[in-house]
């Protein structure tokens, strides 16, 4: 092990120990190690915005491209002029137009994003659960047909679960009708199955990275 | 400056969106892409400046915990010039990467352990009703098949009933929530493009 190697790793098990703190309350070390991290990823992420975003996109075409290029690149660079200014409040309102085109942009993509990504496939892959041409066989075209039919009622019941819509009554409080709250009630149980098996997924996550911590100690005072 | 904005924000949505259906857009759609590429670059940078921003005042008037904003200065300076001159795979960097964010982000994850523990068990506690009590039933179903025990696996649980559970019921409720957020994204996607919802705005 090499200094540098040894020193980075006293450096990780102090962090590791500064965030492990926690468990006995908020203290000063859990703190230190949470505002050198934000600190360090801050730098991090604005040195990777800098070096593959900016520069090779917007800079360096400026710098060295030709007049087409340096043409197409003059309106990012007033817009990235005016977005700066979001950093006085003075002067945010300047930042407007740099953040209408962002979040135009983005909203294209995200209505694009949802329709062609998820909404049409996801639709489609409940759809071909009962595809009678794809099961090679009965048995298979009945497990086929229970299983997809189990699915149906997950999505078409998890989506009434988020339908909010109601009546008002006589006293005046506002209620679903008695069929899609029966149904919202069965989506509540799709729902919690979910997000059960997220929840394990997310746990057995959480335990992996305990045990790699516990790892680290062990390989750093050659116990392993 | 607010009519102008909208104007960009609409003219530009419409463009890329209509782009996904007129292959002759293609080029004009590229180029608006791009420009949003360059100005989230440049808002993760104005993020940055803001933070440094909030932390340098707090340094400045010695408020409450400022040597903590010091230090997280100090830090972030440090990365930002390093990052900088000599960009980020170097060595170097990656050396800084692996000391400081993976072990805090390896660590954080490792609290989780113990407080999503503590937090299903306030759960039972606090909220006893069918919703919870199926979550937790899963939960720990999920985790009893996963887990690899001193006397073997529990067969008909690990076979039969996991598999039932994650690729039936449980693909049932995730594509239900799939399905929402997107319906939900396309709503306001189309919100903001049609200039009901505008959150580009300065109030």
């Amino acid at each position: 092990m090499s200094l540098l190697d040894l020193i980075t790793g006293i450096a990780a098990f102090l962090f590791t120990l500064f965030i492990f703190s926690y468990l006995i309350g908020d203290n000063p070390l859990f703190r230190l190690a949470v505002y050198i991290f934000v600190g360090v990823s801050a730098g991090y992420v604005a040195a990777v915005a800098f070096r593959q975003v900016l520069w090779p996109d917007l800079l360096f075409p400026l710098l060295t491209g030709s007049v087409a290029q340096k043409a197409l690149l003059v309106m990012p660079l007033i817009l990235s002029a005016l977005l700066l200014t979001k950093v006085s409040p003075r002067l945010t309102s300047l930042g407007m137009p740099a953040m209408a085109l962002l979040v135009g942009v983005s909203a294209a993509v995200a209505v694009g994003g949802a329709v062609t990504g998820t909404l049409l496939p996801q639709a489609g892959a409940t759809i071909n659960l009962f595809d009678t041409h794809a099961a090679a066989s009965v048995p298979q075209l009945a497990q086929m047909m229970f299983n997809g039919a189990w699915i149906l009622a997950g999505v078409t019941t998890t989506l009434v679960y988020f339908h909010f819509g109601a009546r008002t009554t006589r006293d005046g409080s506002a209620r679903r009708f008695g069929f899609i709250e029966f149904l919202a009630f069965i989506g509540s149980i799709f729902l919690a199955i979910t997000l059960g098996v997220l929840f394990a997924g997310v746990y057995s996550a959480a335990l992996t990275a305990l045990i790699d911590r516990f790892h680290f100690f062990g390989t750093l005072f050659g116990l392993h | 400056m607010r009519y102008l904005a909208v104007a960009i924000a609409i003219a530009a949505g419409l463009i890329v969106l209509i782009s996904y259906f007129v292959p002759a857009l293609a080029m004009v759609q590229s180029v608006l892409l791009n420009w949003a590429i360059i100005l989230a670059g440049m808002a993760a940078l104005v993020g940055v400046f803001n933070l440094i921003s909030v932390h340098g005042d707090k340094v400045r008037r010695r408020e409450k915990g400022n040597i903590y904003s010091a230090v997280l200065l100090v830090s972030l300076f440090a990365s930002f010039i390093f990052g900088l001159a000599l960009g980020p795979d170097q060595p170097y960097i990656r050396l800084l990467v692996n000391t400081v964010i993976v072990p805090v982000e390896t660590a954080l994850m490792a609290l989780l352990s113990v407080t999503l523990l503590y937090a299903s068990i306030r759960l039972l506690r606090r909220r006893t009703d069918v919703m919870s009590i199926v979550f937790l039933l899963t939960a720990v179903l999920m985790l009893a098949a996963s887990a690899t025990l001193p006397f073997g696996e529990i067969l008909p649980l690990n076979n039969l009933i996991r598999p039932w559970i994650q690729q039936v019921l449980a693909l049932g409720g995730a594509r239900g929530i799939l399905i929402g957020v997107a319906l939900g994204t396309l709503t306001t996607g189309l919100r903001v493009l049609f200039g009901a919802d505008r959150p580009y705005g300065d109030k």
